[in-house]
């Protein structure tokens, strides 16, 4: 599924904390966003599946398509768009759960109500998440009991379970060991098989291996969007260059 | 393809439910002074005279009216001429339905009282400085005496009064000073009782105890303000009563000083934790730069941690107090409920919340004693919301330096 | 010179904090006297007989089995006013209300409710419930006017035991499809549950003890049967001792059931403090 913000402006309460971002997303790739803290790319991610909505006082101008439909258009439902994107936060956030009742969580609020249709989807959801070797013999566990890199595994397969068709994935390895962080990365790889992956990262080097395109962003703007290839090898812009060298932010 | 499929009415009306609750309780904050306020204003609109009596006098009488403070005063023999109430030099004489049937025979009145409307006329005709209080029904068509007007309660005799009797006759007395002071009085004493100690737990719970320590003490302390005052006031009535009535040898041992005794109990959890809360605040930072500067852990309580909670400490003072004030059943039960202004602690009080407790049930719905006891209940609720108030107030104050 | 003002200081402290250790402990050992007093002096009435049949002989014999069973239906009646209200109350203040300042007033609302005497209540309920709405002196009235009397310490514990949720189980849930009712009630509100039991339990305790609003509302002096209907006059443990410790014709003779409803009353109280502690230390890791 393809994803495109037409002249997007965003406002928080009167900060201009997105300026005029045009961008066309491919499905089936890896996109990363990359840029100094508060430059606004989790704000820009946030949008394609209105997390923003929950903050007070933020306003939007210019168009998000999903799959061809603007989903800040009056007849779109919320929850039906965030079904087919899902996310994954920065830190690993399971509920006060068991593991199995994590990741059927999705299932169940979208009115799945068949048993064996949903042990079928944890496990599937686990196995793609690489965590169903780790996990199986404990199922009925607290998700608190897992690892924080096993927990943001968990957290994956709990988006993967209401099979999405984008994954939004917000700094997804930042509160994880080294370790953690490359389980994380190679599960990314896979992922884009199925599913549109979009990834917000301050690592230079997480986004030159997981993805495809990458967009540079400083300051509300957008500065350089292009294959992943091309930014950190020869960028167009001096901005670009400057902050991939670390000379800045 | 993310169009709005589902019926979300059922969203929007339980949505409409949770936003009708959130304003339960500011709705009855505005239902309780309505329905406090028109149950109790109709005290200054009705008049202080039985319904259904009157008040007569003879016709040459050139009094035009009598304050019920003044019409209690001479039925009690205190006023016995006239000219105390502003009329001639001639004495009252009071005339009630039984000196009527004492001074005539059962003959003269008539089986069924059908002769008693004339006797009466002609007692008040006869007698130039007669006060007649009788039954409206018996005032016929040629009745020689003259009506007075009834009169209504003012706001002043209301507030000012010294007198709370509400089922004297003719004329119920409704002066609500001695209860407001009765109320002041054992709960200021209540609070200079409760104050030094709950300002020692306070300080030792929030400064000095260890952690094990004060996991002990502070859920004994919420017991202490779990326990239902009916029970306070069974243990003041078996255990502090007597006590006090044997320590300084009075007839009853039910006095203020007995209520200020249980309510100083009462109102200590409520002291101990704003103001514990509030020491809590210091920032770790202040205490450390005082401690460096070489003085001792008191010093930099007495000094730092004192003055910086200094608000909370009063917010404390204030929300005990409100407390106090508005404690009923414990202080009904060893206060002894003399409706005097209070001279000392050794006395027996009345408060306002221990009135309304002990009168509403003998009063008659819509009766005037019932209008000023809801009224009463407004004096109260108009109180122990400005203390709420103040208190919030206090604490939202900026912190000393 | 130096050394003596050093331990001067230390010396004056000393004094200060054991001054202080001795008034906390001081205050505790009212707690103590209270109930041990009470209890040494009523333990003794205690018995199968007390707590299952009705006093008999002006009040001096029998049991308080009535009360008992009244105080229970008012608890029952007035949580299920109290409860749902004030958990959607906290609901509301926590997770829907977007308008800081309509947030505010209902706290200064709830706090200042909070403050109001319960004879407030008492006369409240009385005009509203008992005379307005012709519930008279009944079980009914008697709820409603606990339930309102209950409901600011139901909201205050809802809310703080939603503030206690971290933003990220409501984030986690919605980015998942979830609808904000659907987060709420699948994850916000399990994962509350334990606090606000704690809340329940702990207005239960108050409710039970509470003589002053239900004195014109729904208490009697003594009835032959027990309630059938919600219409029907109640006996209360509170109101109960009210009366037999006061206004009784033989104050010596009815001191022994006395004491006994107030252990049984100090026992609920100490019952309820126990089970929200314990919940409250089972959950809070």
């Amino acid at each position: 599924m393809k994803l495109e913000a037409k002249n997007v402006n965003f406002f928080y309460g009167d900060f201009h904390a997105l300026k005029d971002i045009n961008m066309q997303i491919d499905s089936n790739s890896v996109t990363a966003f990359i840029g100094p803290s508060g430059c606004g790319k989790s704000t820009f991610l946030r949008l394609f599946n209105r997390m923003n909505d929950l903050i007070d006082g933020t306003h939007l101008d210019g168009e998000c398509i999903v799959g061809g439909q603007n989903i800040y258009d009056k007849s779109v439902s919320v929850d039906e768009l965030r079904k087919t994107v899902g996310m994954v936060f920065q830190k690993p956030n399971p509920f006060p759960k068991s593991i199995f009742e994590n990741v059927a969580y999705g299932l169940r609020v979208n009115g799945v109500k068949d048993k064996k249709i949903i042990a079928e989807t944890v496990e599937k959801s686990l196995k793609q998440a690489a965590l169903w070797e780790e996990v199986k013999d404990k199922l009925k566990k607290s998700a608190f009991e897992l690892s924080g890199g096993q927990q943001q595994r968990l957290c994956i397969a709990r988006a993967l379970a209401i099979s999405p068709s984008v994954l939004l994935m917000d700094e997804p390895a930042s509160a994880l060991d080294p370790i953690s962080t490359s389980k994380i990365e190679e599960l990314i790889f896979e992922l884009k098989h199925d599913y549109t992956v979009v990834i917000v990262t301050h690592n230079m080097q997480q986004a030159a291996r997981v993805s495809d395109k990458t967009g540079f962003f400083m300051l509300g703007e957008l500065i350089e969007f292009n294959d992943t290839k091309k930014i950190f090898l020869s960028p167009d812009k001096e901005q670009t260059q400057n902050y991939i060298t670390g000379r800045f932010g | 393809m993310f169009n709005k499929k589902r019926n979300r009415f059922g969203e929007t009306l339980i949505e409409w439910t949770l936003r009708l609750s959130g304003g339960t309780t500011t709705l009855v904050i505005v239902l309780i002074s309505i329905f406090l306020f028109t149950e109790g204003w109709g005290l200054f609109k009705s008049s202080t005279v039985e319904k259904g009596y009157v008040l007569c006098v003879n016709r040459s009488n050139k009094i035009q009216n009598l304050t019920p403070k003044q019409v209690k005063e001479i039925f009690d023999g205190n006023i016995t001429s006239w000219k105390q109430v502003g009329g001639d030099d001639i004495p009252i004489e009071p005339l009630r339905m039984d000196d009527i049937a004492s001074q005539y025979t059962e003959e003269e009145i008539g089986a069924n009282f059908e002769h008693l409307p004339q006797k009466l006329s002609e007692a008040i005709a006869a007698k130039p400085g007669a006060l007649a209080f009788f039954p409206e029904q018996f005032i016929n068509i040629n009745f020689q005496g003259r009506v007075l007007p009834a009169e209504t309660i003012t706001l002043k005799e209301y507030f000012g009064g010294k007198e709370w009797f509400p089922t004297a006759t003719p004329a119920a007395q409704f002066g609500v000073l001695p209860l407001i002071l009765g109320t002041l009085w054992v709960s200021i004493a209540a609070i200079l009782i409760a104050l030094p100690f709950g300002m020692a737990v306070a300080i030792y719970l929030a400064e000095i105890a260890s952690n094990r320590v004060r996991k002990i003490l502070k859920p004994l302390i919420e017991l202490l303000a779990g326990i239902p005052s009916v029970v306070y006031g069974f243990f003041g009535l078996i255990v502090i009563v007597p006590l006090i009535r044997s320590i300084f040898h009075l007839p009853v041992g039910e006095t203020a000083l007995a209520g200020a005794i249980v309510l100083a109990i009462m109102a200590l959890p409520t002291i101990i934790t704003v103001a514990e809360d509030a020491m809590r605040t210091t920032p770790l930072a202040m205490k450390e730069s005082s401690l460096a500067l070489g003085a001792t852990h008191w010093q930099t309580i007495y000094r730092v941690v004192i003055p910086y909670a200094s608000s909370g400490i009063m917010a404390a003072i204030v929300l005990g107090i409100g407390r106090a004030i508005g404690e009923t059943m414990a202080v009904l039960m060893v206060t002894g409920n003399a409706a005097v202004i209070p001279h000392s602690l050794t006395e027996p009080v009345r408060t306002i919340p221990a009135t309304i407790a002990a009168e509403l049930g003998e009063s008659a719905m819509g009766s005037v004693q019932y209008q000023a006891l809801f009224m009463l209940g407004a004096i109260l609720f108009v109180l122990t919301l400005g203390i709420s108030i103040w208190a919030e107030i206090i604490r939202k104050e900026p912190k000393v330096q | 010179m130096q050394k003596n003002k050093f331990t001067g200081k230390r010396a004056n402290q000393a004094i200060f904090f054991s001054l202080f250790r001795l008034m906390s402990y001081l205050v505790v050992g009212i707690l103590f006297c209270i109930i041990g007093f009470i209890v040494i002096r009523g333990i003794g009435v205690i018995n199968w007989e007390f707590l299952t049949s009705a006093p008999k002989d002006g009040m001096t014999k029998g049991g308080i089995f009535p009360a008992i069973i009244g105080t229970f239906y008012l608890v029952i009646g007035s949580m299920l006013v109290a409860f749902p209200i004030g958990v959607m109350s906290g609901i509301y203040m926590n997770e829907y209300a977007t308008n800081k300042h309509i947030v505010r007033v209902i706290r200064v609302m709830t706090n200042n409710l909070g403050g109001i005497p319960s004879i407030v209540f008492g006369l409240f309920g009385m005009s509203l419930f008992v005379n307005k709405l012709h519930f008279g002196d009944s079980l009914l009235a008697g709820s409603f006017t606990l339930g309102l009397l209950a409901l600011p310490l139901i909201i205050r514990v809802t809310e703080e035991a939603l503030k206690a949720i971290p933003d990220t189980y409501r984030q986690g849930s919605l980015a998942l499809g979830a609808t904000k009712l659907t987060t709420i009630r699948r994850v916000i509100l399990p994962a509350a549950f334990p606090n606000v039991m704690t809340g329940l339990i702990l207005s239960i305790g108050r409710v039970s003890g509470e003589t002053a609003p239900i004195l014109f509302t729904a208490a009697a002096y003594f009835l032959p049967h027990l309630p059938t209907s919600v219409f029907d006059q109640v006996m209360a443990l509170p109101y109960h001792l009210y009366v037999i410790a006061t206004s009784g014709t033989d104050l010596e003779a009815t001191r022994p059931m006395a004491y006994g409803t107030a252990i049984v009353l100090i026992a609920i109280v100490l019952i309820m403090n126990l089970l929200a502690n314990l919940l409250r230390r089972r959950f809070s890791k």
